[in-house]
């Protein structure tokens, strides 16, 4: 019996699906009001078909390579069009078509009274093909085009209520910081057109290079600045003026795990390097520190998820710098699942509260909207890392996994200081937005009736607790797990958690009637987001600036055309006549002495 | 010699005293100027065609060059002096300042 390989052809009927509204609004008026549902179909159905791909590969454990067309031969490098299906992009591609699902089901209720909400479907839709092309690509070119078009989507997305100048100066920001990154990401691809002649991974990890800690310093600029790491991470918590959906799509599930991403395709050259994998380590500790100090003190619901997520991205930065990409792809796909869903409940209070953003105005919502806070709930357990939910398969492996280490040891420290900041301000948002007596205006009407905004919450709810097991139990891991420790290693994990929240907690409880004094130093440090923003977009901008007006006005105007030879030349001679003369200037005289003395001498000599 | 020549030489020493004695205003001195220029170069383009000597007539050329020039510098001088002193009387030239 002849067994057809579906594995190539059902993943690219799945892409070709998603391109389809995308060319219906090329081709009618988008207008009508079915296009939602359209996408929205679109993806579900592309989502279902991605199922059986994967479920395939973890059947048989066989990867697959689409080479498809060659576009062109530049000397002696070859460009052609080719995914790559292995492990890491089966994995991820149902995970992002589900969420796109539940996101899309979402913003018709959240969006719904938005006029242009064919573009915003549409402009998702985007965002989601260019992710994909991003995961699945074979070549480091394909991987860019992926790379470019969700900074753009990005960009597009976050000014989407571009009438607000935050929004502008968001959109504006997310991109300066990503193309600080991509300079890294150009310069990888230039010394692997230098070295080693191609852009394929298949010739990149065959030929295992020696001396790969320049482009990996490239990579690693790449993904800081995708993903937000510490020195190019302001965007990501201004990138909240974006609507929701987006901040839900973007900058929790799928644009910020971009550099992340490519950092595990990596992970056969990355293995080899260890300074590379020092400088993942320092560097993902150092953010997922800093984060989690900042999300501590946030009154705006949506910062405190974005500096949330921030933190858990530098916590896959720690994973890789121990040399576990499994591990931290698989806290990746099981992070998008609670992290969506923490964001889908906060634009779901967000909208019920009349657009109330600030948790001091939350309260007592634990009644009246029973199903949002109980995902809060779920997703906040998740994220911690509370046992045999979503979290606790990733991220308990991770910490393990670190403390048995050979490890930099205040790297190791401030991971797990910030694992149990995580639980404090998780407990935070809990606390102040669901519990206690309401603060917000009693006018509103609180209610979740909508199937839309229920439904993708249920699914997603369904996801966070369930998805950890079943992935973690359905992959072959690449590496032995770390099977025997010391008990004070194995409870390390949950006891910080612990920690964090009964600190937490407690201290929530004692101050919650005391009078708000004048912040101390920590926490204005802490609310400024360590002032990096405030410093940094004013002395880097000033002397570029200054420089530039000194140029066009000052040298070139001023001093070149009027100062250097006309000015010059004036105040040179009449210093010059002044200091050498010795006339009186009584010109007829002159004149008239000088026709003597001609007339004089002629009649003499005549 | 021809009569023509002293007659242009004439003309040169006329302006010539017209240049060196002149009442109040600058300006007569600096017209004069261009009058012993205007007979220098008659003079000039009628000699080199009486002699035939082809290759000198490129000399009344360079002097026309030369005496553009110097109108030039003469008249911004004059302006300069008008500027300070609102008139070209040489009486007001006493100060030895610019």
């Amino acid at each position: 019996m002849k067994v057809i390989n579906l594995i190539p052809t059902l993943m690219l009927t799945s892409l070709i699906i998603l391109t389809l509204p995308i060319i219906t609004t090329l081709l009618q008026n988008n207008k009508t009001n079915c296009f939602l549902y359209i996408t929205k179909t679109a993806v579900t159905y592309a989502f279902a078909i991605s199922l059986i791909p994967t479920l395939l590969f973890i059947q048989s454990n066989q990867e697959a390579y689409i080479s498809n067309w060659h576009w062109m031969t530049i000397h002696t490098l070859k460009l052609s069009m080719s995914f790559k299906l292995d492990f890491f992009s089966l994995t991820f591609m149902p995970i992002a078509l589900f969420i796109t699902w539940s996101i899309m089901e979402f913003s018709l209720w959240y969006m719904h009274s938005d006029p242009h909400i064919n573009r915003f479907f549409k402009y998702l839709l985007l965002f989601l093909i260019t992710m994909l092309i991003l995961v699945s690509a074979n070549n480091l070119l394909q991987l860019f085009m992926g790379w470019e078009g969700v900074g753009i989507m990005s960009f597009l997305l976050i000014s989407w209520w571009h009438g607000r100048t935050d929004a502008n100066t968001a959109a504006l920001q997310a991109m300066l910081y990503n193309r600080i990154g991509d300079m890294g990401f150009i310069m990888m691809m230039a010394w692997f057109t230098i070295h080693l002649n191609s852009w394929e991974f298949q010739q990149i990890f065959l030929t295992n290079p020696k001396n790969t800690t320049l482009p990996l310093l490239g990579l690693l600029l790449a993904s800081a600045g995708k993903s937000a790491q510490f020195g190019l991470h302001p965007w990501l918590p201004s990138a909240m003026e974006g609507p929701t959906p987006v901040s839900a799509l973007l900058h929790s599930s799928t644009m910020v795990m971009a550099g992340v991403f490519t950092l595990i395709r990596f992970y056969p050259l990355m293995e080899n390097n260890l300074t590379i994998q020092t400088s993942t380590l320092c560097l993902g500790a150092i953010t997922t520190l800093f984060t989690a100090i900042c999300a501590l003190t946030q009154n705006d619901i949506k910062k405190i998820i974005a500096l949330s997520t921030s933190s858990q991205l530098g916590l896959m930065m720690v994973t890789i710098g121990i040399n576990q990409p499994q591990l931290a792809f698989i806290h990746m796909c099981t992070h998008a699942f609670f992290k969506a869903m923490l964001f889908l409940s906060s634009g779901s209070i967000i909208h019920n509260l009349n657009n109330e953003q600030d948790i001091r105005k939350m309260g007592g919502l634990y009644k009246t909207m029973p199903i949002t806070s109980t995902a809060i709930i779920i997703g906040s357990l998740a994220l911690t890392g509370m046992p045999f939910l979503t979290g606790f398969y990733s991220k308990d492996p991770i910490i393990e996994t670190a403390n048995m280490s050979y490890i930099n040891t205040w790297a190791l420290l401030i991971t797990l200081i910030a694992v149990s900041m995580t639980a404090s301000y998780s407990t935070r948002i809990i606390f102040f937005a669901l519990l206690g007596q309401p603060r917000y205006p009693p006018l509103t009407q609180v209610n979740e009736n909508n199937p839309y905004l229920v439904n993708p919450i249920k699914r997603l709810i369904l996801g966070s607790i369930f998805m950890g097991f079943l992935i973690s139990m359905n992959t072959i891991p690449h590496t032995t797990p770390q099977m025997t420790m010391p008990p004070h290693l194995k409870f390390m994990a949950l006891a910080v958690t612990l920690l964090g929240f009964t600190v937490a907690t407690e201290l929530n409880n004692m101050t919650h009637n005391l009078m708000f004094k004048q912040p101390s130093r920590m926490h204005t440090f802490s609310t400024m987001l360590g002032y990096y923003p405030t410093t940094t977009h004013r002395v880097l901008p000033y002397p570029s600036l200054t420089m530039s007006q000194n140029l066009a006005t000052t040298i070139m105007d001023s001093i070149w055309l009027e100062k250097m030879i006309p000015k010059n030349l004036t105040t040179m001679q009449k210093t010059a006549a002044s200091l050498v003369s010795n006339q009186k200037g009584l010109m007829k005289l002159y004149f008239l002495s000088f026709l003597l003395s001609i007339t004089l001498g002629l009649l003499i000599a005549l | 010699m021809p009569y023509i020549y002293i007659n242009i030489i004439l003309a040169f020493v006329i302006s010539l005293i017209g240049t060196l004695i002149y009442r109040s205003h600058l300006i007569s001195s600096l017209l004069c100027l261009e009058g012993m220029i205007l007979s220098l170069f008659t003079l000039n383009a009628l000699l080199s065609l009486n002699i035939n000597f082809a290759l000198s007539t490129i000399v009344p050329l360079i002097l026309l060059v030369f005496a553009a020039c110097e109108a030039a510098v003469g008249l911004a001088l004059l302006i300069i002096i008008s500027n300070t002193y609102g008139l070209d009387y040489v009486q007001n030239l006493n100060l030895l300042q610019c």
